[in-house]
């Protein structure tokens, strides 16, 4: 299935990608994280109960960041399973000025297997969408806490 | 296709009931039909530790009119919607709707509440109770009140009922005069459910121009909504067969389609504008006999 | 009263009880210390299994034990495969899988637990660590040279690849005056979908070292040679039973894991041992139907005489072989002429491995795409000539009569294509409905009429020509009170030849046919049998049951002619006496009966008793045919098509009962257009099953047809007695080019040739606004 789109963000391009970076906001700002552990290689370990109103399911699986290219792109990759059945997803995520902020554009192929590939291949579609959706809104509410100057020393955004 | 254990109540009154749901919280799942609910349990799509059964509160079971609005219980069943002889002198789309609805099985226990709660985006009585700009009670702990089925509607079955609301009952304004209305649907051929629902209320004023249009369309997009574009249209305009037409090619403007195995996001945007022009021309011969 | 019972409507004797919820299927089997089985299956295509943890299921509560592939290893033999062709690949087929998966839905572990919810709870804990695999599904794909091979030991993905080839091909291919058309064809995968999935109870009692078997199955008998093998038991200490089965549509002539698996696990606790599949298991691990992709190529003459077809099959067989998935699409290509006189042939089936369900046998089994190419090379050949099917039709026929050889080698029983279309035009109106459709056609509308002229090779079938046997046996005995036991080898699920074969016996007999009850489907209870699919268990099966009565009658005769002073060849059977033919000598039935029982003074030579039981084999298949007519009309904005009429003339030889006639070709027909206009079993490209609930699965619904116009001709066919040639399949077989060839009869103005199946409105809306029909 692919997953594409993209959204404006009121914040420079800088201070998105190093939140997309941050562990911490990501965490706040994936939908249902329980878990997002920063592992030695780079890779995060994470816990996540996904899905749509009463339809959750927990996943345990792995968030990788590849080819990164600050502030522009990376590419990311995430495998999870849970007894839903297994995710497997890549995409690229790229950052643009726009505006007087940030458009992030995404694109990538997301895999799903198991119990929900098979009985939910109509709402599919609809609930990535959702999902992808409710990211960026929490995410949003992440960024005006960052302060201009923080960004211009190198500093990570304040966590909550 | 056996659920996760979960623990069985039946309240035996509203109040009970939402004590229940306020205690049980994210917990606690209600069952009305239980026709949307047992069989994600059943996939363990959804595995609540609580059942909370509203079957008993027959208060909750009803069809009335006073002072010419329509107030339905939410637990009424949707084969009790399509064989009121009430509604269908007094609002013909509501049992027109409820016929559409799975086979008699469902309809025999199926509700109109269970139904708004659970919002498919491909339920049938969510496009109906759009066109009628109806409203829904939702009761809590805290007392009730009445959200507009615009607003009522919030995502992928998400609806604006808050932890601890317990939808109650859905009334419908009185008929204007000069009016007409219709459902229609295309069934996806496995499920019954809308590949498009088009439900259409239409009225006209004294030069027959349109003075009131509500369109509910479900099937299409994540949810269920007004084609509000295609309203704007019609509004105060004569009904030519150009206008509605030409109106109805903007069913779907700026929704987010669905596209699935049985129809892609082009041809959903297709059939909306098809079904909604269709429906439109229907109900405006209802509006003028 | 019993005489003429035979071409009688009479009413099911299986219904009564069956309606009012009275009988056993197998989930009603209750024994005392049942243990149920859960079933962990795979959520991937294609994976090695690197590690199975199941500590944590083991201590739920009620669990008794959690096996695996590895546990199984050597003492559970392996999922047989009964199709012997020259050159086949068979891959090992465990019953739980060993280090690799290979589908979807493939059963990698077994709980057993005390309880059925508790063993499908525990189910849920056991974790199994995958290493995911490239997922081959498409066909074309995994016959080429660089496709990851799914059973490497086997080289490459092709199980096997068989040739059919008859007729001059020089002479075709030099003749400069024939028009070709070259054409894909997909035939879509679906799946049989019984109203009862399937289900299995094995109880093993270990004082007596017996093993009885409830399973929800349509071959009893083999399944009991088979599980004997499996489990290494003495054959004769293995009792299967078929109780009521709810439909199977060929789903269930297999032997399947589970069943293996629940004797085994049977045998390891002592305790009768249950599962019964949930619907979507149904979905993802019950065979698969169809699933064909074929190459045509049509060499005809300008008059619409078609010379030579050319086809080059891409059968999907699935990730492993069922019982008999290789041999079915073999059965495309020896029905691929249909009823034509098509002077040469070539058919090549290549029978492909891909990471899904085993296909096999689903009703029609290789004939519906026989039937299916055939019939739309006859549309297609008269669109492009602009003639009309009916003309193409006729020119392709060959004259009405016995033992047609046709050049796939195939030799037709008897046959009268001629008469069954002329009746079917007739019942349409099928002038008057060309003349509507041109009416309609100038003011925009797509009216489109499909006809489909079909025959089929059914009553199977004679054992030199099938894998594991095809003949049947009948026992008739004659009880001491004069009522009638009927046992037959074949195993009906609601097909209604408990009534069927009572007919023939209380007509034969000439008793009551009250007094005759039939058994089938158990295994101590019935002498051997081979079962009910390939639609033989009447022309086969009731045969066999017709020459035992016989014999009861020449015994009985016997006795009675002593009694009267006649020459048993003088006497008939009728009206519970056994008599001349004048009736002047007459001896009731019951006395006849005590003569055979009390033995007092039996003629020399005679046994006493009164059971016979007669194994029939036929001499050759028999081939049902029949033509019928669709009437479909397009919304031509958004490509709905309504089914308007139906017609149907089928000849299925003599008819014993029109009304289970009608039932069969009901069902078929609603089965056959299901394919045609909605049903499709679809896996992704990652070999995931998109249609795994019915919310998906678009089975049909009665709701969506028009009444079906029925009718028949009868033309009795040589190769039995009783004269019966089948009908279980044929409604399916003929149905589907009914239905596509109407489709794009409507969309003739358009230009279009052919669409896929299933005809999804928005296939039909791309044609519409002038595209071509995309898959979606
Ligand atoms: C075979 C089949 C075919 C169907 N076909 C169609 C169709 O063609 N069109 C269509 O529209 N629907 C169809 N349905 C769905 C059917 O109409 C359901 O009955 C309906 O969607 C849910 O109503 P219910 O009373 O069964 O709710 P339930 O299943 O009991 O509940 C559904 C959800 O709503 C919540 N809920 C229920 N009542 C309340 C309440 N009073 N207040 C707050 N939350 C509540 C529950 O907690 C649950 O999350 C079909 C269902 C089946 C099984």
């Amino acid at each position: 299935m692919k997953v594409e789109g993209s959204r404006q963000l009121a914040a420079p391009r800088e201070v998105v990608y190093r939140c997309l970076m941050d562990p911490l906001s990501l965490a706040q700002a994936l939908p249902g994280c329980e878990k997002l552990d920063p592992q030695p290689d780079g890779s995060y370990q994470a816990t996540l109960k996904i899905g749509i109103a009463s339809i959750k399911g927990t996943y345990q699986g792995r968030v990788q960041i590849l080819d990164a290219l600050p502030p522009e792109s990376f590419r990311m990759k995430i495998e999870g399973k849970g007894a839903g059945g297994f995710l497997k997803g890549e995409g690229t995520i790229s950052l643009t000025v726009q505006n007087g902020g940030t458009l992030i554009s995404y694109s990538g192929e997301v895999q799903i297997g198991g119990m929900i590939a098979s009985v939910g291949q109509r709402m599919m579609q609809a609930a990535a969408q959702q999902m992808v959706q409710q990211f960026f809104d929490a995410f949003s509410h992440q960024l005006p806490a960052v302060q201009p100057d923080a960004v211009n020393s190198g500093g990570l955004p304040p966590s909550t | 296709m056996i659920p996760e254990p979960f623990e069985y109540h039946s309240p035996q009154s509203l109040e009970e009931a939402l004590r229940l749901v306020t205690e049980f919280g994210e917990e606690g799942k209600m069952m009305a039909g239980g026709h949307s609910l047992l069989p994600m349990m059943k996939l363990r799509l959804a595995s609540p530790r609580h059942v909370i059964d509203l079957g008993r509160l027959s208060e909750l079971r009803y069809i009335r009119e006073s002072d010419g609005w329509i107030e339905i219980g939410a637990l009424t069943t949707h084969f009790q919607i399509e064989s009121s002889s009430l509604l269908r002198e007094k609002c013909p789309l509501l049992p027109e709707t409820a016929r559409e609805i799975g086979d008699a099985q469902v309809r025999n226990l199926g509700t109109l509440g269970g139904s708004l709660a659970h919002a498919d985006p491909a339920a049938d009585w969510p496009a109906a109770i759009l066109a009628l700009d109806a409203e829904i009670r939702a009761n809590s702990a805290g007392g009730e009140r009445w959200i507009a089925a615009q607003d009522f509607f919030v995502g992928l079955m998400t609806t604006a009922l808050a932890p601890g609301e317990i939808l109650t009952a859905v009334r419908l304004p009185p008929l204007p005069r000069r009016a007409g209305d219709t459902y229609l649907k295309l069934r996806q051929p496995a499920s019954g459910f809308a590949v498009v629902g088009v439900g259409v209320r239409l009225a006209l004023n004294e030069a027959a121009h349109i003075e009131r249009v509500a369109i509910g369309v479900t099937g299409i997009g994540p949810k269920a909504y007004r084609a509000a574009a295609v309203e704007r249209e019609l509004l105060g305009k004569p009904p030519t067969a150009r206008r509605l037409a030409e109106a109805a090619a903007r069913a779907a403007d700026g929704v987010q389609t669905n596209s699935d195995l049985f129809a892609s996001a082009e041809y959903r945007k297709h059939l909306a504008s098809v079904y909604v022009r269709r429906a439109l021309e229907l109900a405006l011969e209802r509006a003028n006999p | 009263m019993s005489s003429k019972l035979l071409g009688e409507r009479i009413k099911r004797k299986e219904d009564p009880r069956l309606i009012q919820g009275r009988s056993h299927y197998v989930d009603d089997i209750q024994l005392c210390g049942m243990l149920y089985l859960a079933f962990v299956r795979s959520p991937h295509a294609h994976a090695e299994i690197k590690a199975i943890h199941s500590e944590a299921a083991q201590k739920m509560p009620g669990v008794l034990a959690v096996y695996t592939g590895a546990d199984l290893e050597g003492r559970l033999g392996l999922i047989p495969c009964a199709a012997g062709m020259e050159g086949l690949k068979v891959p090992p087929h465990p019953c739980l899988a060993l280090r690799r998966v290979r589908y979807v839905g493939e059963p990698v572990a077994v709980v057993v637990a005390s309880g059925r919810y508790q063993a499908v709870d525990a189910a849920a804990q056991v974790e199994v660590d995958y290493e995911p695999l490239p997922a081959i599904t498409d066909l074309d794909k995994a016959v080429s040279s660089d496709s990851p091979v799914i059973h490497e030991s086997l080289g490459d993905n092709i199980a096997f690849v068989a040739k059919l080839e008859g007729g001059d091909w020089k002479a075709v291919e030099s003749d400069a005056s024939l028009k070709v058309i070259r054409q894909r064809l997909v035939n879509q995968r679906l799946a049989p979908l019984s109203m009862e999935t399937r289900g299995v109870v094995a109880s093993y009692s270990p004082g007596e070292d017996t093993l009885t078997v409830w399973s929800s199955t349509q071959i009893p008998h083999l399944l009991k040679t088979q599980l004997a093998v499996m489990t290494g038991m003495d054959e004769a200490r293995v009792r299967v039973i078929a109780p009521e089965v709810g439909g199977a549509f060929g789903s269930k002539l297999n032997v399947y894991a589970e069943e293996g698996v629940a004797c085994f696990v049977s045998r390891q606790f002592g305790k009768p041992v249950k599962w019964i599949e949930s619907r979507r298991e149904n979905l993802m691990a019950t065979i698969h139907g169809r699933d064909q992709i074929d190459d045509l190529e049509i060499y005809f003459r300008p008059d619409g005489k078609v010379m030579g077809l050319k086809c080059h099959i891409l059968a999907n067989l699935g990730a492993y072989h069922q019982l008999l998935t290789p041999a079915i699409p073999t059965l495309t290509a020896l029905m691929i002429l249909g009823c034509y006189n098509i002077p040469a042939v070539f058919v090549e089936t290549k029978g492909v491995f891909t990471n899904t369900m085993s296909t096999d046998a689903y009703r029609g089994a290789g004939r519906p795409e026989a039937t299916y190419i055939i019939e739309r090379v006859m549309d297609m050949v008269a669109r492009e000539l602009n003639l009309d099917p009916v003309e193409v039709r006729l020119k392709n026929f060959p004259p009405p009569g016995k033992d047609i050889v046709l050049a796939t080698g195939v030799s037709y029983d008897t046959a009268n294509y001629q008469k069954t279309l002329k009746k079917v035009l007739t019942l349409s109106g099928y002038k008057k409905l060309r003349r509507e459709q041109a009416r309609l056609r100038k003011k925009g509308k797509y009216l489109g009429i499909g006809l489909s002229t079909y025959v089929e090779i059914c009553a199977m079938g004679p054992s030199s020509r099938m894998p594991a046997g095809g003949w049947e046996s009948g026992t008739v005995r004659v009880e001491p009170t004069g009522k009638v036991t009927v046992l037959s080898g074949t195993s009906p699920h609601g097909q209604g030849e408990e009534t069927s074969f009572a007919q023939i016996v209380a007509e034969e007999l000439g008793v009551p046919y009250d007094d005759v009850t039939v058994y089938h489907g158990d295994t101590n209870q019935v002498p051997m049998g081979i079962g009910t699919f390939g639609s033989r268990t009447t022309a086969v099966g009731g045969t066999a049951i017709y020459h035992a009565a016989q014999r009861i009658k020449k015994k009985m005769a016997r006795l009675a002619a002593v009694k009267l002073g006649a020459k048993p060849s003088e006497l008939v059977f009728r009206d519970g006496k056994i008599e001349t033919e004048d009736g002047s000598k007459s001896v009731k039935f019951g006395e006849v009966v005590g003569e055979a029982y009390f033995a007092k003074q039996l003629p020399p030579g005679l046994a006493p008793g009164l059971v016979e039981n007669y194994v029939f084999e036929p001499p050759n298949y028999t081939y049902p045919f029949g033509a019928h007519v669709a009437v479909v009309e397009i919304d031509n904005e958004t490509g709905e098509v309504n089914l308007r009429n139906y017609f149907a003339v089928d000849d299925c030889g003599r008819i014993l009962n029109p009304m289970l006639v009608d039932g069969q070709i009901h069902g078929g027909l609603a089965q056959g257009i299901g394919q045609a206009l909605w049903e499709e079993h679809v896996y992704d490209e990652n070999g995931q099953l998109l249609t795994g609930t019915l919310m998906d699965c678009a089975a049909p619904r009665a709701h969506q047809f028009c009444w079906f116009e029925t009718a028949n001709t009868e033309t009795r066919t040589p190769v039995n007695p009783l004269g019966v040639k089948g009908v279980g399949e044929a409604g399916t077989i003929g149905s589907t080019p009914a239905i596509v060839n109407a489709v794009m009869d409507a969309l003739r103005p358009l230009g279009v040739r052919h669409i896929d199946m299933p005809l999804k409105p928005e296939k039909i809306w791309q044609v519409l606004r002038g595209g071509s029909p995309q898959v979606v």
